[in-house]
């Protein structure tokens, strides 16, 4: 079929290619318009596919990078799991890591769209919720086991031939802290995936089914095509990199503290293939931080394509990672075997593969990468009773930081990168929702690292809980104590922290990940990293700096110390009366 | 007192349009837009109308006008030096926005703009909590010391935006009149006035509209009001982009609403031609040189939108937090695809024929105009296609090379394909047409409608050279061309009504809802709506206020409008709004949860004021005009190479009807009728193609 439709009606290859990603966009409409959670209708935490029988991903809707390379292997795991035992009407939910899930909140529903009783494909959609139970609100807690993360779910068949299995519903609900939530955000996935399968017979009706099974392997074909296009164009070479962690929330080395660990990598191109190795990476840790490899090939992916597409050209499908190649050690870090703890490296650990791509890439093509980004999904959860409504609440926030300097841009003010695009929940929703009140919510100054081309700054969001709100908090971020690296020169960005203040004025820095309690009136106060400079700061524009000096991203002292301007108010001064 | 005029800028012409009230002549004028003082084209185009239609002032009973001021200040980044003024500590919500970035694998995408630079954005110490109470009293002390930086800085507008103001707007009003005593000469915008709405970057972002674009607009409108009004021309209105019009100084208190003013016009002409013709339901087809747009009529009435976001990189999906300013009014929901006459066809790396987004615009233009453009478009695609010909673009005025377009659609696609230069061409317009089905589609069976039981009203200058396919790709059955499709849009100033709406947050459940508080609620904002009415001088027969909520399940974030009932407002009514709501999310979302309370979330209420009713007609040519010109072949994927006749669409008389392959030339348009339809002129002057 190589070539067949896209040869043969090439106006037609355009409208099913476009149609298929209108379709996992159509999901997310539904999605996110009917969801109940803040962290699906206002944060925007999951993602929309269009796959083909085998669970190859035919078109990712405009989501999440992060599921790139792990949502193929959610469907997969249905496929494998029910083989020909899948009908029209069916709906199949899991979420265990172990069996292509992401991270145990990740729940998958994948429904397959059947036409004149074919089966054309699947639909899936990834949605993040708040609570899949475990012993801390947010399913957060630092724990040993993948069994103390919560409820684990192997591919199931949810509703059979349109009929819904009540009982399994139940046992879900059951093990979940806002079971009327969670009840609305999984009508609003069975929505959407019922929206996805509906299109697709449609288009199998007006075109013919095998005109449409063609068309989704031609689909992949082509982006294939282009990435091995873009990649042969490329130099050949080889490039490394090493970085360590703060650490997997558990405070075991010798003073009682969470102890680093490291990631190495080495990617090699060589024409129009690359391969990313992690040889040398450490072994796998007690803490939830251990990576299927899934989850680290949709880091290394979400990398790759940016560097080999840097306008973002080609649509993002399976067939763009048939070039790249990801190994690693069986136990590693990078490549958790059962029964590691995941929760924390779906994001964590994703991230900072596509930050340390980055850095492996410099050396070969150093105009097609960025310095790195914030590296944390900056995960912030609390839960309790409302004392409003003497409800059960669970908030899951995740904080935005810098966006890593470019060749020749700066990077970006607090802004969602690499692997992420969440949105915030705006402050007014937050605080109507849960005991909370935002106090500040701001850009973090000088926290951008200096280059010629700056990093974006970071945030600095303040909450305190309402009287009568005792809490759990949770916290899982990274870059606390390994900040944002920059590149050709660039300065790392600044480190994350977060600090507790009780309402008994005592104050303490929190360690990047674990529970702890909240107290009514306590102040959690966080600042978010900044991102990585690229190129030397002696090399920045006189007027860039003082726009950054007037604006306030940068003080004076930065001025001075990180750029070398003897006087900054002189330079603000002169700036001010030149510009109207 | 029988004309009333419209004026339209658009991006190349200003368009004049008139109508007789008494006699439903139409007249139509175009000049070149003075990009540099707009006001100078619009006065200029409206002596030339008055000139040659013969028309004193006194003979204009109505004139209003769409203006582009508001978006090309914000496109041009030529807005006002404005400051915020937001709570302490918030300062930032403005580049802060929603956190997420526009395209996911863009390496060198842009930081979004922010209309006003953080040097410019201060805080005053003041919290309102979630329950709408003060947590922390307005620091007056400080407000001496703000307005002393505010004038250091020169500003030249403000936005004030605290949080939960929208609950309490007592700060808010208190430092807001603070402000405008200090600082007589700078308009103050503060956010409890122009959106009372929960979401603070939401809210922030469109006061911040409001101040960026408020002075620029203020002096543009001022300017020609006053010219206007020394010519004795009558009240100026402005068209806003809820599809209505505004009087001059409403839209100058709250400029938001003047953002899609033009596009607005054109769905509301085709709403006109909707309730005319008794063919309610009706989907309105815009195609221009550069964009097409889609929207929705169902029985007579266009919808709105109450999310929108003005400038920024163009992005498919609206709802989306992009890269434009979001504004929170109500805007005609209208889709909106980058495909155009000029839109680009090109061959990518890996041999798939792509269209757009890159346009070759008014200049170069297509490779055919012969001015310097090379590259292959979807008007060169039409040429070689014989669907245009040398004589019908511009009425002859242009000069075409034919050869010119042949070559570009040749070595650029047709090559690189492996296929011959009428296949290549035609496979172009076969991607153009289903990009511009998927936005029909977009308003009508995306959101649960049958679009074959609409009518599809095309125009624009390139409308109904598309639309035959179009409607065959939709199912549709009929294809309306209304007279003058080249300045269709302005006729849509003339025939719209002065409306408004108002809203204030209620948030409560229809279980729940006190019917007597919320009934108050509609009378306070009655009168407002009420207040403006007057100050319009409407007729009180001529005014109507619609009762709406913006309602969704409780834990939901995003809203459905639902109508209130016009019966007395109690439990019972409460009941039927609930029962709208389920449905009306059943339809949209495919599912509903009736064991989940249905929150009212803001109460609306749109004052309107009725303006006479308007006839859409342009006199057929005389029985026994010969219309036809000559034949010319043409070229259709499915049929390959026919004769079509050629037809003058002047010299059509009322009842000639056309059999396809036909092509009906005019002025501004080209209407193509392909085999298996055929095309009729009415009394009215509309074509109508339908299916033979």
């Amino acid at each position: 079929m190589q070539d067949g439709l896209l040869k043969a009606d090439p106006a037609l290859f355009e409208i099913l290619k476009n149609s298929f990603y209108k379709i996992a966009e159509e999901m997310r409409v539904v999605l996110a318009k009917t969801a109940y959670s803040p962290i699906l209708k206002s944060a925007g935490d999951y993602s929309c596919g269009v796959f083909d029988g085998k669970g190859c991903m035919v078109a990712q809707g405009p989501d999440l990078p992060i599921h790139l390379g792990s949502m193929p292997d959610a469907v997969a795991a249905v496929v494998a799991a029910f083989g020909r035992d899948v009908h029209e009407g069916d709906v199949f939910i899991h979420n265990d890591p172990y069996f292509g899930g992401s991270h145990l909140p990740d729940v998958n529903v994948v429904r397959p769209a059947f036409h004149a009783g074919r089966l054309l494909g699947y639909a899936c959609l990834r949605a993040h919720w708040p609570d899949v139970g475990s012993a801390t609100p947010g399913s957060y807690g630092a724990v040993t086991e993948i069994y103390g993360e919560g409820l684990r779910l192997p591919p199931l068949r949810l509703v059979s031939r349109g009929t819904l299995n009540v009982e399994l519903e139940k046992v879900i609900l059951a093990n979940v802290r806002t079971p009327d939530e969670r009840k609305g955000d999984l009508g609003a996935q069975l929505a959407a995936t019922l929206r996805a399968a509906e299109r697709l017979a449609e288009l199998a009706r007006r075109y013919g089914s095998d005109t449409i099974l063609g068309a989704m392997a031609e689909v992949m074909d082509y982006s294939e095509r282009l990435m091995r296009a873009s990649l042969a164009s490329l130099p050949d070479g080889e490039g490394s990199f090493e970085d360590f962690c703060d650490g997997d929330g558990i405070p075991d080395d010798a003073h009682g503290r969470d102890a680093q660990f490291w990631i190495r990598m080495r990617v090699t191109k060589t024409g129009d293939r690359v391969s990313v190795n992690f040889a040398g990476s450490d072994r796998a840790v007690k803490g939830p931080i251990n990576a299927p490899l899934s989850v680290t090939a949709s880091g290394v992916f979400c990398a790759l394509k940016t560097a080999v597409d840097p306008n973002s050209l080609i649509p993002p499908n399976s067939g763009c990672w048939r070039p790249i190649e990801v190994t690693a050690e069986k136990g590693s870090v990078v490549n958790a075997e059962f029964p590691s703890p995941v929760v924390y490296a779906n994001h964590e650990i994703s991230h900072r593969v596509a930050d340390m791509a980055m850095g492996a890439l410099a050396s070969i093509w150093p105009q097609q990468v960025m310095a790195c980004s914030q590296g944390t999904s900056a995960v912030f959860t609390l839960g309790g009773v409302d004392p409003r409504s003497g409800r059960r609440y669970v908030s899951y926030e995740t904080i935005k930081g810098g966006y890593g300097a470019r060749p020749n841009k700066d990077g970006i003010n607090v802004v969602a990168s690499g692997i992420s695009n969440t949105m915030n929940t705006p402050v007014e929703v937050l605080e109507l929702a849960f005991p909370v009140r935002v106090e500040c919510y701001a850009i973090n100054p000088d926290s951008g690292g200096a280059g010629q081309y700056r990093g974006g700054c970071g945030a600095h969001r303040v909450w305190r809980l309402l009287d009568g709100a005792d809490a759990v908090g949770s916290l899982c971020m990274e870059r606390m104590t390994s900040a944002p690296f920059g590149l050709l020169g660039g300065k790392a960005g600044a480190a994350a922290v977060v600090t507790l203040t009780t309402p008994d004025g005592a104050s303490r820095r929190l360690p990047s990940k674990g529970a702890f309690m909240v107290p009514a009136g306590s102040v959690i106060d966080m600042v978010t990293p900044g991102s990585g400079g690229f190129g030397a700061p002696t090399r920045r524009d006189l007027a860039a700096i003082a726009r950054d000096l007037i604006d306030r991203y940068i003080s004076e002292r930065s001025a001075r110390e990180d750029y070398g301007v003897a006087d900054p108010a002189a330079l603000c001064a002169a700036t001010k009366q030149d510009s109207p | 007192m029988a004309w009333r005029v419209g004026v339209d800028i658009g991006g190349t012409f200003t368009d004049v349009a008139l109508i007789n009230d008494a006699t439903g002549e139409i007249g139509v004028v175009k000049v070149p837009t003075t990009p540099r003082n707009f006001a100078d084209g619009v006065l200029a185009a409206l002596d030339v109308a008055m000139q040659r239609y013969h028309l004193a002032a006194r003979d204009v009973g109505l004139l209003s006008h769409a203006t582009t001021v508001v978006t090309n200040a914000i496109l041009q980044e030529k807005g006002a030096r404005a400051a915020l003024v937001a709570t302490r500590g918030f300062r930032d919500v403005l580049e802060l926005r929603r956190s997420a970035r526009a395209d996911l694998y863009d390496l060198f995408q842009d930081a979004p703009a922010t209309l006003i630079p953080r040097r410019r954005r201060y805080e005053i110490t003041e919290r309102i909590g979630a329950d709408g109470k003060v947590v922390t009293p307005l620091v007056e002390d400080e407000i001496d010391d703000l307005i002393a930086a505010l004038k250091v800085e020169r500003v030249e507008a403000v936005a004030v935006s605290l949080l939960f103001s929208f609950l309490n707007p007592e700060h808010e009003q208190r430092l807001g009149a603070r402000l405008r005593a200090a600082l007589p000469d700078v308009p103050v915008y503060v956010s409890s006035e122009v959106l009372p709405e929960i979401r603070e970057f939401e809210r922030t972002s469109t006061t911040a509209v409001c101040a960026y674009v408020g002075p620029i607009l203020a002096s543009y409108l001022e300017a020609l009001e006053g010219a206007t009004r020394r010519k004795d021309l009558p009240r100026l209105y402005v068209m806003g982009s809820g599809g209505g019009v505004l009087e001059a100084a409403e839209t100058i208190a709250m400029p938001a609403m003047a953002v899609e003013s033009g596009p607005a016009a054109g769905v509301v002409a085709a709403a006109i031609v909707a309730l005319q013709s008794g063919r309610l339901d009706v989907i309105s087809f815009d195609m221009g040189g550069t964009t097409a747009k889609a929207s929705l009529i169902r029985n007579g009435q266009y919808e709105t939108t109450p999310e929108y976001e003005v400038g920024g990189g163009a992005s498919g999906t609206r709802w989306m937090h992009g890269t434009g300013h979001p504004i929170r009014v109500p805007v005609i929901d209208l889709a909106e695809v980058s495909a155009g006459g000029g839109s680009i066809a090109w061959v990518d790396p890996a041999g798939a024929l792509r269209v757009g987004p890159q346009s070759a615009g008014a200049d170069p233009g297509p490779a055919c105009y012969a001015r310097g453009g090379s590259e292959p478009t979807v008007t060169d695609c039409n040429l070689v296609l014989g669907y245009l010909d040398k004589g019908s673009l511009l009425a002859g005025d242009l000069q075409i090379d034919h050869a010119a377009a042949e070559a570009a659609v040749a070595e650029r696609l047709a090559g690189p394909m492996g296929v011959d230069v009428r296949t290549a061409a035609a496979a172009v317009i076969d991607v153009v047409n289903h990009a511009m089905a998927e936005t029909l589609k977009i308003v009508s069976v995306r959101r649960g409608h049958d679009a074959r039981q609409f009518v599809l009203a095309a125009f624009g200058g390139a409308g109904p050279l598309h639309a035959a396919a179009l409607a065959r790709e939709l199912g549709i059955a009929e294809v309306l061309c209304p007279p003058i499709p080249g300045a269709f849009s302005a006729l849509g100033l003339v025939g719209s009504d002065l409306r408004r709406d108002y809203v204030r947050t209620v948030y409560t459940t229809t279980a729940s809802a006190d019917p007597a508080a919320l009934e108050a609620v509609f009378a306070a904002l009655e009168h407002q709506g009420g207040a403006m009415l007057d100050r319009a001088c409407i007729a009180p027969e001529q005014r109507r206020f619609e009762r709406s909520f913006d309602a969704r399940y409780e834990r939901q974030s995003y809203e459905l409008a639902v109508p209130v009932p016009p019966r007395v407002f109690d439990k019972v009514a409460l009941g039927e709004i609930a029962e709208a709501f389920h449905v009306r999310h059943r339809a949209t979302y495919g599912h509903d949860n009736r064991a989940e309370p249905v929150q009212l979330v803001s109460a609306r209420v749109t004052a309107i004021g009725k303006m006479p009713p308007l006839a859409i007609r342009r006199k057929p040519a005389p029985t026994g005009s010969d219309a036809l010109k000559g034949h010319r072949r043409v070229w259709f994927r499915d049929t390959g190479e026919a004769s079509a006749r050629v037809y003058q669409r002047a010299r059509m008389a009322a009842g000639v009807v056309c059999a396809g392959p036909a092509v009906i030339e005019s002025l501004e348009s080209t209407i193509l009728v392909p085999s298996a339809w055929q095309a009729a002129m009415d009394d009215n002057g509309f074509v109508l193609l339908t299916r033979s």
